[in-house]
């Protein structure tokens, strides 16, 4: 008798096996479980025979009726991730090529974007970023700064006067003189902003310009500190190829005062139109801070001295990204502020 | 300023290269802006000549020559006029390359002329371009060799263009330079004026000049030559001016262009028949007299103004421009050679107020060397002895204030190198300032005095000034690298930073960055109505009316950066500008303040698709994209309240209130502020004070603790007069003060036929909460059933 139920279960496996493997649906494998493992189904018919069996063949079919039951289930299972797998295969597929659904950023304009760059690099190296206000005094703006009475600066013809005698600052070094009257050295700082030139607009020139200057008053502040300090700004902006060179100059707000050429980051320093075949691009003026300026600000030379730079952020801008005319920076054309 | 190099090395002995020589020179302060060689004559050019000449059968103004090469005869057909028999002529042989202004180049081929064969081109001193003379061939003496290239007779020179920093008008001269080159690289100078001049003292000129302004002129020579021929310069005068650019006129005023030149001193010559009474005036114009100067124009003259005079007239604005009806002409014979110092100032107040400006005039406001008005004298006078004959039957008749004393500047070794942060010895400070004509006058063990030279004294003030020289001199690419030293920065003083992450957040919701301009036309500034004429900000000299007053608001501006791009058909915009705007009323605003602007038009999701992609900007874009940042930056207290306002439509129009304080105002803007500009669809402007964002109070820092218990939410819709407003029943609900009520949210708004006219129907979410224990749904339907009753009878809606 037992002999005769092994062969059956082996017989039910097998063929729900045989079965399994031809099913192509779901309800195809649903058939075969009802008519092995269902409540009618073919195994759970024989399980009568179980309490027939002497005692000592008991736990042998019961061991027949668990393997019977786990082959057919075991084929079930594989049977339907078979066709699982197959129905998900031939499942219509997300179009994972239409477009995301973004929250585009908008963009930083990109004078406002030097701005930021500038200034983050020269606050690593241990200067805040200050403003001041756009509207100035002559002293401020000239007088305090060392620039001589007949200075052709001050000419109308160059700077816009209000009629109470101030005027549209012409370089952000006022907010250098509005600091250093605040507070006691040492100071170190930057001052970016627009100033005013009353220049005819063309592809070089607007009556409005961006500038960045730069303050250092300590004890023992040298031009070989400015050296280093425009030489890493002009690494960390333009790139570690970046070589800086500093020629004499003259500009009453310093003394000495240097001009600081970049070498041309168009040609790398080959010669090109854009550095007029020299290698270099006149980037910055700068200098030792004039004894006289410290005077009049009440800080005494014989204690302190600094170094001060100052340049144009539309031209560090242009050569940054290439752009030839400063005009379109004031068009605030979208295709153009995307691009950046 | 120009200056030849061959020229120049009259005056110091040079081995560098021009290159070097110029890099040498821009690294010492001088900058060479450009060097140009000029003389260079084109390969295959040769020194030729004519044998024969027949006129060309086929032309009126045709020759055909034979010309001899030195090996051969060519046959050259030729249009000047003085391709006469036996001329010595450049001929450019075939092959020879030309180039032309533009960067172009042709070549000499052989060719066909009205059917007489051509071998070559003989040329004009224009062709070659060694100078303007076109009127016909360069005729070459007789000593230069046939069959020679012509440039092993014409020398080649190289011209710098300087550009001379305003406090250097002693680099305004060769000899100025030279003397900086001695103390670069070495080489010996060569002073090119003499010590006397050979003199036939003939009449008493004891009362030649007399100086009435001693406080403007504080130094007047002169001296008189009788006799002189004017006459072309010689080829080597005319040479040196037109190789930097200065056009010859005679002799006389060729020498006193090449000695200022020389020198730096600018040099006047009066015909002495100009002279009334053979007498100089260095005096104060009087108010009311005039001049008509070189350039035929008539001056009015004030009291300010130096100038040279007769007994009776001006006859030059002192160290400006001589009178038409005073200098050398033809036949001038007997003339007074000035040589003066006048104030700078008071030269530079005149050509300012004239308009007019000089060679003079432009040394002389810088400040010319007193030390060299004496040898410039000697100088010109021997060179018009030599080049125009006459005899000087004057000593020098001298004027002059006692010369100040040389300025003195105490130097402290250490001071210089701290300054300068570079190893540099005293030995060789004192070198490099010796060099210079800084002498010695005192010397410590730290430090020493130096004495200014008369050509440096407006210059060099103090110690820094020789620090300066000292750098200069030795190298500004001998400065070491150093390591930043670091200070103790405060950060929180960064207005930067601040308006960074105000920027950063703006453009994380989407908008993209304007930068406008400050200036514009008073139409465009009082355009919305707030503004008024008298509150705007005028430069007193604007550039033009479209830029005549100061942005009282960026509106104007945002409407113009709307109206580009609509013309563009970039329809879809999202813009914010923070920038400075003015205002001359303060009883609005602030003279200068800083304002946001936001503008929104069009699609706001155009990246997309389907729906999502034409769904249009509107008001609550605008307000959500205030909300989103007013909330990141965890402000505390801020509201919106309904607002009227001219600039806006007046349906649609909010305050930004924050701290209780308005902040800013937002909505559509106003049909008439966009007429005009073809917007397809609305226009939303927000317009902020950075003031009341930055200084608005924030939310504690300290974390409210967090329940762990679930809420219970429950739903209240009803329909209401379509007046009320959101906010209305959100106040209403939260007065109600429910027990665990945490929060409630508007989360359905519908207006439509079936709700009725002046009706809409509002669905708001309720989410009951305890801090400490799960809310049982009883305790939470008997809040529920509380609110319900209180807007039904509160608020007169009807329930759903």
């Amino acid at each position: 008798m037992l002999e005769e139920l092994l062969q059956q279960l082996q017989a039910i496996a097998g063929d729900a096996k045989t079965a399994l493997a031809a099913a192509a649906t779901p309800a195809d494998i649903e058939a075969v479980k009802n008519r092995t493992l269902g409540r009618n189904g073919a195994v759970t018919a024989l399980s009568p025979m179980m309490g027939k069996l002497p005692n000592e063949d008991k736990r042998a079919a019961g061991m027949a009726f668990n393997e019977a039951k786990q082959a057919i289930q075991a084929a079930l299972n594989e049977a339907s991730a078979r066709i699982n797998a197959k129905a998900a295969e031939e499942a219509p597929a997300v179009d994972v090529t239409l477009p995301g659904r973004q929250w585009p950023f908008g963009r930083r304009h990109p004078i406002s974007q030097t701005i930021d760059a500038c200034c983050s690099i020269f606050r690593r190296m241990g200067f805040i970023a200050v403003t001041g206000p756009e509207i100035e005094t002559v002293w401020h703006n000239f007088d305090a700064l060392n620039a001589p009475l007949n200075h052709p600066s001050r000419d109308p013809q160059d700077t816009f006067y209000l009629p109470d005698g101030r005027l549209l600052r012409t370089q952000t070094s006022a907010v250098q003189i509005r600091t250093m009257l605040g507070s006691k050295p040492p100071v170190r700082i930057v001052s970016p902003g627009r100033c005013f030139r009353r220049d005819t607009p063309d592809a070089t020139h607007g009556v409005h310009f961006h500038q960045l200057e730069g303050l250092y008053i300590d004890r023992d502040v040298s031009l070989a500190d400015l050296k280093s300090t425009i030489l890493k700004f002009a690494k960390e902006y333009f790139g570690t190829d970046v070589k800086i060179r500093m020629r004499p100059h003259f500009f009453p707000f310093t003394e000495p005062s240097v001009e600081c050429d970049f070498s041309c980051v168009m040609c790398g320093g080959k010669g090109c139109r854009v550095c007029k075949n020299s290698g270099w691009l006149e980037i910055m003026g700068a200098g030792m801070v004039n004894p006289a300026v410290l005077r009049n600000v009440g800080y005494n030379p014989d204690e302190v001295q600094g170094f001060a730079f100052g340049f144009g952020l539309e031209r560090l801008t242009m050569l940054k990204h290439r752009i030839n005319d400063l005009r379109i920076f004031s068009d605030n054309d979208l295709r153009f502020l995307k691009q950046f | 300023m120009k200056l030849s190099l061959f020229r120049l090395k009259h005056y110091i002995d040079i081995s560098l290269s021009p290159e070097e020589l110029a890099n040498a020179l821009t690294m010492a302060g001088l900058e060479v802006e450009e060097i140009e060689t000029i003389g260079k004559i084109p390969d295959g050019v040769i020194v030729a000549k004519i044998i024969s000449r027949r006129k060309h059968e086929n032309s009126d103004h045709l020759s055909i020559c034979e010309v001899f090469t030195g090996s051969e005869t060519l046959q050259i057909v030729c249009g000047a006029p003085n391709c006469d028999t036996g001329n010595i002529v450049p001929l450019a042989t075939i092959g020879t390359v030309f180039r032309d202004g533009e960067g172009g180049t042709f070549t000499i081929k052989k060719g066909k002329i009205r059917g007489a064969e051509s071998f070559g081109m003989m040329c004009s001193a224009k062709e070659l371009g060694l100078s303007e003379d076109h009127k016909g061939l360069m005729l070459l003496p007789g000593t230069f060799e046939i069959g020679k290239p012509l440039q092993d007779y014409v020398p080649t020179d190289t011209v710098y263009t300087l550009e001379i920093t305003p406090n250097r008008p002693d680099w305004l001269s060769y000899w100025g330079v030279a003397r900086d080159i001695a103390a670069l690289v070495g080489g010996e100078l060569k002073f090119p004026a003499p010590e006397n001049v050979p003199t036939e003292l003939a009449g008493d000129w004891n009362n030649l000049v007399t100086v009435e302004a001693p406080d403007l002129c504080p130094l007047y020579t002169a001296r008189v030559i009788r006799g002189v021929k004017v006459g072309e310069s010689p080829a080597w005068l005319k040479g040196s001016l037109a190789a930097i650019g200065i056009r010859p006129i005679n002799n006389i005023v060729d020498i006193t262009n090449f000695v200022m030149m020389e020198l730096g001193e600018p040099l006047h010559v009066f015909d002495m028949r100009f002279l009334k009474g053979d007498r100089i005036v260095v005096r104060r114009a009087a108010d009311g007299e005039a001049i008509t100067a070189l350039d035929g124009k008539t001056y009015d003259l004030t009291s300010n103004d130096l100038v040279i005079a007769d007994t009776e007239k001006p006859v030059a604005i002192a160290g400006v421009m001589g009178g038409e009806y005073s200098g050398v002409v033809n036949d001038t014979t007997d003339v007074v050679l000035e040589s003066a110092w006048f104030d700078p100032a008071s030269v530079r107040a005149t050509s300012r107020r004239l308009g007019l400006s000089s060679e003079a005039s432009y040394r002389f406001e810088r400040g010319a060397d007193r030390a060299m008005i004496v040898p410039a004298s000697n100088r010109a006078a021997q060179l018009i002895l030599e080049l125009a004959g006459g005899r000087l039957v004057s000593n020098l008749v001298s004027v002059a204030e006692p010369a100040p004393a040389a300025r003195i500047i105490d130097m402290k070794y250490d001071r210089v190198r701290s300054l300068l942060g570079m190893d540099v010895g005293n030995r060789r400070i004192d070198e490099i300032l010796h060099s210079l004509g800084f002498d010695t006058v005192r010397q410590s063990e730290t430090g020493a005095s130096f004495s200014v030279p008369t050509w440096r004294e407006l210059d060099v003030m103090g110690s820094a000034d020789l620090a300066e020289e000292v750098a200069r001199i030795h190298g500004l690419d001998k400065l070491p690298d150093v390591p930043i030293k670091a200070t103790q920065s405060d950060i929180s003083r960064d207005d930067i930073l601040k308006l960074t992450h105000l920027r950063e957040e703006f453009v994380a919701v989407g908008l993209c960055e304007i930068v406008s301009n400050s200036m514009m036309s008073e139409a465009s500034a009082i355009r919305g109505g707030i503004f008024e004429p008298a509150d705007l900000i005028r430069p007193s000299n604007p550039i033009s009316l479209d830029l005549a007053v100061m942005r009282p608001s960026l509106l104007p501006c945002l409407l113009d950066a709307v109206r580009y791009n609509i013309a563009r058909k970039n329809y879809d915009l999202g813009f914010f500008e923070i920038g400075h705007v003015f205002c001359a009323n303060q009883e609005k605003y602030p003279e200068e303040r800083d304002e946001i602007g936001i503008a929104i038009t069009g699609c706001a999701h155009p990246e997309r698709y389907s729906k999502e992609r034409s769904a249009q900007y509107d008001f609550f874009d605008l307000k959500g994209i205030l909300e989103s940042v007013l909330n990141v930056r965890r402000i505390a207290s801020f509201s919106f309240v309904p607002a009227k306002d001219p600039r806006f439509a007046p349906t649609c129009c909010a305050e930004l209130i924050i701290d209780g304080k308005k902040a800013g105002i937002l909505g559509q803007a106003a049909p008439e502020l966009t007429k005009g500009m073809r917007l397809n669809t609305p226009l939303f402007i927000a317009l902020i004070q950075l003031d009341a964002i930055f200084g608005a109070r924030e939310k504690s820092l300290y974390y409210s603790p967090i329940s762990q218990f679930p809420s219970v939410s429950r739903d209240i819709a009803f329909i209401a007069p379509a007046k009320l407003q959101n906010q209305d029943v959100i106040d209403f609900i939260r007065k109600q003060h429910l027990p665990f009520l945490e929060s409630v949210s508007i989360f359905d708004v519908f207006e439509g036929k079936a709700i009725g006219e002046g009706r809409k129907s509002l669905a708001y979410s309720l989410v009951f909460r305890s801090p400490d224990r799960t809310l049982t749904d009883e305790e939470v339907n008997v809040a529920y059933e509380k609110i319900r009753k209180a807007l039904a009878d509160g608020l007169k809606v009807e329930l759903r």
